[in-house]
């Protein structure tokens, strides 16, 4: 219906060219939508996606392979800094949704919340957020039942998810050893959906409804639950901005095909598709921002 | 005349040209494989060894921080671990080959434990009383299962049946507690019966009609189950294990993997035994008959010692397959690494490990190479494991003849 609207304007203006974009995986969904809506209202347009993770769209755009980097976290002063020796120029950073992680139990589980020193006194054994003892089993977290070890659930070392955890949710610390380490976040789930005792933590797109995202505990002791609302304000502790790094010169219009993108992701349209592929959509300041300042009309 | 003679030494020169051409080509092939496989381990080889002689990585990867255990800053007491990603830039990544070593001889070990009584037993009764008709449909059915991708088999034992034990944890081990007694008792009630009936229970047919038998226990295991959890194990069987024995159970473990594995090397391990058992001359079986031996009797002690070293070949052969196995031990033991003896926690495998790691590993760095390093044991292992068995069954290969079978 909404596309049927814009149809007229698609023959109006002759946006042509294929888009490069290297990184996040975790990306890969929405990307490849917006692609697919891109192509819809500018047939002469299609958006090539290579997703081989975060740390792979740095390089690409420095080395000049890509000129568009969808990434699941901010660049490293490390990734900047060497993107702007290249071209002299810093690359321009656009916000394009927010996502959260979630520490998720089985739906059957009493647990409501856990205060982030909680969480990793559970998941650690460096406990760098400053709890006093370990937790590993339930009733170290006043629970009857289920009885017993705190089964662990989490991702692959090689995953952003489990690196983003590390850094958030542990201070910078260790896993323990006993965590079960899956090659995807629909295993994470489906692993604790399937058991009672498991604990697990995945991005918030992937809830599914056997399983429940417990709200945690800030330093005043406010429990915040990952709904969309807290995400997008920030106050949810482990919130997570999703970017897309370009590489443009300073001065220089957008040109017409990336114009056409970023255009795509800031419209209302595309902003639905976030909600949509379960992340959280940003809030309309920061749209009308971003939109000003690559110099895009208003329209959405 | 002459030129008929001249047409059929044409004929025969273009026979011998065609010979020596096929010959050439299957040496070349032959020489081909064998330089590709020595091949892929001087490639590994050549990537691992740097790592020994670069200075910058010498506090992570020696002798000592590979194989024992290490005490890592924050930790109190010394600790194998592997967690090859650091975070921060400040951080020593910790490389702990061991328990991935462990973790991959824990997995074959319990796939080995399920699946050589089973298969070598099935080869045994498949050699000694099954009918000749039967034999000749189950070896199909049984190569259908070793056809079956273990990416399918670790994909259901992961998300089906790793769920179902640990929903019916009592209900398994009651299975398992009735299921053996169940089949001795079926023996021995066999050999009461009056003749026509055991005459109709013939031992060939042993599968089926044991089938409805196996059922009724299994049936009866899993309806007691809750009652005798209740009665014995303060109905809380997991629970029970923690506190008594100081067990855990993690739904992923080696139990679950080595169930999987061991359908998954079961047939193999199967044909090779069901081949060394019939390969036995049947003059040895026939003499010793001849001799007043009982068909037991002779089977026992004629025939099992001359086909035992084949036995040991099927039972290596598993035991390599087992250990390069991949897709099961990745989807079905948690990849956990841990160095634990226990059957009912998980463990992390050195193929899993590769499988995982190495597509986001930088090439080059310590560790990708240190996967690549897991990758050389494993190579060496199989090589190793296959090149004895092969050598084995040669031998037995040779000696049947001389005894004047097959």
């Amino acid at each position: 219906m909404v596309l049927a609207a814009w149809l007229p304007l698609a023959s109006a203006d002759e946006v042509v060219g294929t888009l490069g974009a290297i990184g996040s995986d975790t990306l890969a969904g929405l990307m490849l939508r917006w692609g697919e809506q891109l192509t819809e209202r500018h047939p002469g347009v299609r958006l090539q996606l290579q997703a081989s993770g975060s740390a792979s769209a740095p390089p690409a755009l420095s080395a000049g392979t890509t000129r568009l980097g969808p990434m699941s976290r901010p660049m490293t002063s490390e990734e900047w800094r060497r993107f702007t020796e290249r071209y002299g120029y810093p690359p321009t950073e656009i916000e394009i949704a927010r996502d959260a992680l979630v520490v998720v139990v089985h739906r059957h589980n009493p647990l409501a919340s856990l205060s982030l020193a909680t969480v990793d006194a559970i998941f650690s054994d460096t406990r760098r957020c400053g709890s006093s003892h370990d937790i590993t089993h339930w009733r170290q977290l006043g629970i009857d039942r289920p009885v017993g070890r705190i089964e662990l659930q989490g991702r692959n070392a090689a995953s952003g998810t489990h690196d983003l955890f590390r850094r958030r949710a542990l201070c910078d610390g260790y896993f323990r050893v006993r965590i079960d380490e899956h090659p995807g976040s629909a295993a994470v789930v489906e692993a604790v959906a399937s058991s009672w005792s498991a604990m697990g933590y995945a991005g918030l797109n992937h809830l599914t409804p056997g399983i429940r995202a417990l709200a945690l505990r800030d330093d005043e002791g406010y429990e915040v639950a990952p709904q969309p609302a807290k995400v997008r304000s920030g106050a949810y502790p482990l919130a997570r901005t999703l970017y897309l790094y370009i590489n443009l010169p300073p001065g220089e219009a957008l040109p017409t095909p990336e114009r056409a993108l970023v255009e795509q992701i800031l419209s209302a349209e595309g902003q639905a598709t976030v909600a949509e592929l379960g992340f959280v959509t940003l809030p309309e300041a920061t749209l009308i921002r971003q939109r000003r300042q690559l110099g895009l009309e208003d329209g959405g | 005349m002459k030129d008929a003679l001249r047409a059929a030494r044409y004929r025969q020169r273009l026979r011998q040209g065609v010979d020596r051409l096929a010959t050439a080509l299957i040496t070349a092939g032959g020489i081909g494989v064998i330089v590709a496989v020595l091949g892929i381990g001087v490639f590994l080889a050549v990537e691992v060894v740097p790592l020994f002689w670069a200075s910058d990585v010498a506090d992570t990867v020696n002798i000592d921080a590979l194989w024992l255990p290490q005490t890592y800053a924050g930790l109190d007491t010394a600790q194998f671990r592997w967690q090859p990603a650091a975070v921060a830039p400040d951080e020593t990544p910790r490389y702990s080959m061991a328990p991935l070593a462990w973790g991959t001889l824990k997995a074959a070990l319990w796939a080995l434990v399920i699946a050589v009584p089973l298969a070598l037993g099935a080869a045994i009764h498949s050699a000694m009383y099954m009918p000749r008709r039967l034999r000749s449909r189950l070896k199909p059915t049984l190569e259908l299962m070793e056809a079956l991708p273990g990416v399918v088999i670790g994909f259901i034992a992961g998300l089906v049946l790793a769920p179902w034990v640990e929903r019916h944890l009592a209900g398994t081990f009651a299975l398992v507690l009735v299921m053996i007694p169940g089949l001795f008792a079926a023996g021995i009630i066999r050999g009461r019966l009056p003749r026509p009936w055991r005459d109709r229970l013939t031992l060939g047919w042993a599968g089926l009609w044991l089938m409805p038998w196996l059922m009724l226990l299994g049936i009866a295991a899993i309806e007691l189950a809750p009652w005798l959890e209740a009665r014995w194990f303060d109905a809380d069987l997991r629970g029970w294990l923690a506190t008594r024995f100081g067990l855990d159970y993690a739904s992923r473990n080696a139990l679950i993997v080595g169930l999987a594995m061991g359908f998954a090397v079961m047939p193999s391990i199967y044909a090779l035994a069901e081949d060394a058992l019939s390969g036995v001359p049947s003059s040895l079986a026939e003499g010793a008959e001849a001799l007043g031996a009982t068909r037991w009797q002779a089977f026992w002690r004629v025939v099992l010692p001359a086909a035992s070293p084949g036995l040991l070949s099927a039972v290596m052969i598993g035991a390599g397959r087992a250990v390069g196995e991949t897709m099961i031990v990745l989807m079905a033991s948690g990849n956990t690494a841990l160095m634990s003896l226990s059957p009912l926690e998980g463990m992390r495998s050195l193929a899993a490990s590769i499988a995982i790691e190495l597509p986001e590993a930088a090439p080059g760095g310590t560790h990708y190479r240190l996967l690549l390093m897991a990758a050389l044991l494993l190579f060496v292992f199989t090589f190793l494991v296959n090149t004895l068995a092969e050598v084995v069954r040669t031998r037995l290969r040779r000696r049947y003849h001389r005894l004047g079978g097959a």
